[in-house]
C-alpha cells in the first residue's frame, strides 16, 4: 500500500531476523558437528568422542539406526538427523512463508497432520509391528523437523519483545 | 486488563522430572529427544491449567526451557546409580557398532574402561551442564508447541460483567 508510514525494518522485524538467523546457523552448526564426529575418528578420536558424547542425552545413538560417513556412524540416528535437516530446510523456507513480520505459531490442526507419520512409524517400531528402515525414519524426521521453526522462531521473538526497548510502539506513536 | 500469570517454576519441575526419569532409564531412552519435548509440552500443559489468560508462545518457551533444565538434572543423578546398566548398554552398542566399522579406534576401549573407573565429579558437572543446555533449547521449542496447542483460552464475551 503506498504511503505505509511504517519503516521497512522495525525493531520488531529486526528481532524477527535475529532470531532466524539464530535459528539457521544452530541447526546447520548441528548437522555439521553429526557429520564431524565420525569424520574426526581418525584423525582425532578424543574430539570425536566428545562430539559423540554431546549427542548423546539426545539420541540412543543406535549404530544400525545410523547413516555412516567415512565408514562410522554419525553421532545421531537417521531420525534425529533427519529433523534436524527437517529444521534447516524449514527455516530457510520460513521467509517465504512468514517474511519477517510479527511471527505467529502453526494451527494445531497443521501440527498434528505433520505430527501423524512420524508418530505412527514411532509408535510401530516401539510396539513391535515393524521395524522401519532408516529411508523411512529420516523421511518423517524431515517431514516433523520442517514445521518446527515456525514454533521455535515464534516463540523466541515473543520472549524477545519483552526485552525493553525491542518491542515498536503502536501506530500513532502511543507510548 | 491486569493479567496475572502463574509461576512457571511447579509445571517445569513436574514436566522435567517426568522427561528427565524416561530419558534417563536405559531402555526407555530409544526415543531420543521426544521425552524432553512430550515433558515441555506437559510443562506447557500444567502452567496452561493455573493460568486464568491464555499463554504466549514466549510462556511456553519458558517453561519449556526451565522443563529441560530440570531434566537434565534429573537425567544425571538418575545415571549415577544406574551408570553400571548404561555402560553394560554402551559396550553392547560399541560391539554393534563394530560389526558395522572397519576399524574400531583402540581409543574407544580405554575410553569405556575409564567410564568404568569410577564416578569423577568434574566430568558429572560438565556432563550436566552440556545436556542442561541442550535439554533447554529442546525444551524450549516444546514448550512453545504445547503453548500453542494447550495455551488458547476462550475470550469473554464483549460488554459481559467479570467478578472482581
Amino acid at each position: 500500500m503506498r504511503g505505509d508510514p511504517r519503516p521497512v525494518m522495525t525493531k520488531e522485524r529486526r528481532a524477527v531476523f535475529a532470531v532466524w538467523l539464530l535459528a539457521l546457523v544452530g541447526s546447520v552448526g548441528l548437522v555439521l558437528l553429526t557429520l564431524a564426529a565420525p569424520a574426526l575418528r581418525s584423525r582425532s578420536p578424543g574430539l570425536s568422542a566428545l562430539l559423540y558424547a554431546v549427542f548423546a542425552p539426545l539420541c540412543h545413538q543406535d549404530p544400525g539406526r545410523c547413516f555412516h560417513y567415512a565408514g562410522y556412524p554419525l553421532a545421531v540416528c537417521g531420525r534425529c538427523l533427519g529433523i534436524d535437516i527437517g529444521f534447516v530446510l524449514g527455516t530457510l523456507l520460513y521467509p517465504l512463508a512468514r517474511r519477517f513480520s510479527r511471527p505467529f505459531p502453526p494451527g494445531v490442526r497443521a501440527f498434528l497432520l505433520i505430527s501423524l507419520p512420524v508418530s505412527m512409524d514411532v509408535a510401530g517400531n516401539v510396539l513391535g509391528f515393524w521395524s522401519s528402515p532408516i529411508g523411512v525414519r529420516f523421511a518423517t524426521g524431515v517431514l516433523w523437523g520442517a514445521i518446527l521453526p515456525a514454533y521455535f522462531i515464534s516463540g523466541m521473538c515473543e520472549l524477545a519483545t519483552r526485552i525493553p526497548g525491542i518491542r515498536n510502539p503502536p501506530p500513532g506513536g502511543a507510548a | 486488563m491486569n493479567e496475572q500469570r502463574p509461576r512457571v517454576l511447579t509445571p517445569a519441575l513436574v514436566g522435567g522430572a517426568a522427561a528427565g526419569i524416561l530419558s534417563g532409564l536405559p531402555f526407555l531412552n530409544c526415543l531420543c529427544c521426544f521425552w524432553i519435548i512430550g515433558g515441555s509440552m506437559l510443562a506447557a500443559y500444567l502452567l496452561a491449567k493455573e493460568s486464568p489468560v491464555s499463554l504466549k508462545a514466549g510462556d511456553g518457551a519458558l517453561v519449556g526451557a526451565l522443563a529441560g533444565i530440570s531434566a537434565a538434572v534429573v537425567d544425571s543423578l538418575i545415571g549415577i546409580p544406574l551408570a553400571g546398566i548404561k555402560l553394560a548398554v554402551m559396550r553392547r552398542m560399541f560391539e554393534r557398532m563394530a560389526e558395522f566399522a572397519n576399524e574400531m579406534p583402540s581409543g574407544w576401549e580405554a575410553w569405556l574402561d575409564r567410564s568404568g573407573a569410577g564416578f569423577s565429579v568434574a566430568l558429572f558437572f560438565i556432563g550436566l551442564f552440556l545436556t542442561a543446555a541442550i535439554f533447554a533449547a529442546v525444551g524450549a521449542l516444546g514448550g512453545i508447541i504445547g503453548a500453542s496447542l494447550f495455551g488458547r483460552k476462550p475470550q469473554p464475551p464483549q460488554g459481559a460483567n467479570v467478578a472482581p
